[in-house]
């Protein structure tokens, strides 16, 4: 029998508005495994609560910059950081079926997936509404993490910006919110750079990730040579890293914006590889802090 | 999605000799593709297609890079 929720509000936020950005940290019900396969099974970190507050207590570090040794401090401007709501879900006993499963299990890697459609109505059983939510679980045979863009409403209000002299929108509102499926053991950055992930939009702006030879998104761009200037954003000229933090760049078409740290890999990067092994030196690139921190400061203002 | 540790891949390598960087690389590579593209708008045939094809060859290369974890 299903046992009474434990909502828990993690930090205020704005109480000014009717719905300030808010942040939502489940503890994942239910595993469907693998990914795709309608099978559901019950996912262990409902029967644990203290490593499930443990990774609460991580996510928030890693995104208002408190982690030991944390260069980028992001959520952490002391201008946003007081008007972000999180909230964290803890509800055990739930039966393991499509609607609790907010993860799936890929059956080709090792992955954790989120199930981006299911957490929207999942967390409007209890009057919550998220613009980014993380499950977390305690899979025992996947541990990576994985993040969706979100998709925003493009039929309503936002505020505008440009890129490369395209009209695009910081949103308020989403359709399906960012989501992200991460192991209850992950620490570093890796919430931060999922938050970037789903943070970012299908049509407003993608970030990608750096450690592999992506497509063109807000943060990549392909083609050789590697021009001097990566992009014009909101009227700002921002360069191109010629060597992507001297990593490299190999065969691939890919290039990068300048970084605001040029000594250490982006966040979106392969942080594992700062030179000195402290992951939490690296920062975000410049476009990409600016267009996250913007999308923030437009969902707050609405 | 979460880049891998340099020691896994190194260890993934070592552990399967049938495997070259360039699978693994190609591997994290689709992998990655796969979150960049929405999965809850209506696809073009082409675009189905397309990430259809992207889920076969990962298939290929998961059994390659980690034939321990294929069901028989």
């Amino acid at each position: 029998m299903a046992a009474e929720p434990i909502i828990q509000v993690v930090r205020d936020g704005d109480a000014s508005k009717a719905s300030p950005f808010t942040i939502c940290i489940i503890a994942n019900p239910a595993l469907e495994a693998p990914w795709k396969s309608g099978q559901f099974i019950g996912d262990s970190i409902t029967d644990h609560r203290a490593e499930f507050d443990a990774s609460v207590r991580y996510v928030v570090q890693a995104l208002f910059g408190r982690l030991p040794n944390q260069a980028e401090q992001f959520l952490g401007d002391a201008t946003i950081a007081p008007r972000i709501r999180v909230v964290s879900v803890f509800a055990d006993g739930l039966d393991a079926e499509d609607a609790t499963a907010l993860v799936g299990q890929d059956a080709v890697s090792n992955l954790l997936v989120p199930r981006r459609t299911a957490f929207a109505p999942f967390l409007a059983r209890f009057g919550l509404a998220a613009d980014v939510a993380y499950a977390i679980s305690r899979s025992e045979t996947h541990t990576r993490a994985s993040a969706w863009f979100t998709s925003d409403d493009d039929g309503r209000a936002g505020v505008a910006f440009s890129l490369d002299g395209v009209a695009l929108s910081h949103r308020f509102w989403n359709l399906i919110p960012g989501t992200i499926a991460q192991h209850a053991t992950s620490r570093s950055l890796t919430a931060l750079h999922e938050f970037g992930h789903a943070l970012s939009s299908y049509s407003n702006g993608s970030v990608l990730d750096l450690y592999v030879d992506s497509p063109r998104g807000l943060n990549n761009k392909r083609g050789r040579p590697i021009p001097p200037g990566f992009a014009v954003y909101n009227g700002i000229a921002l360069a191109a890293d010629a060597t992507r933090d001297g990593l490299g760049y190999g065969s691939w078409q890919s290039y990068h914006c300048e970084l605001n740290d040029p000594e250490f890999p982006a966040v979106m990067d392969n942080y594992w590889l700062a030179h000195d092994h402290v992951p939490e030196h690296c920062q975000h690139d410049r476009i990409t802090r600016m267009f996250l921190l913007d999308r923030i400061r437009a969902k707050l203002g609405r | 999605m979460e880049p891998m540790k340099p020691e896994e891949k190194a260890r993934v390598l070592a552990e399967n000799p049938q495997a070259e960087p360039g699978d693994l690389e190609e591997y994290e590579r689709l992998l990655s593709r796969r979150f960049a593209m929405d999965p809850d708008i209506p696809a073009s045939p082409e675009a189905i297609e397309a990430a259809d094809s992207i889920e076969d060859r990962l298939a290929e290369l998961h059994a390659r890079l980690f034939p321990q974890k294929v069901p028989a």
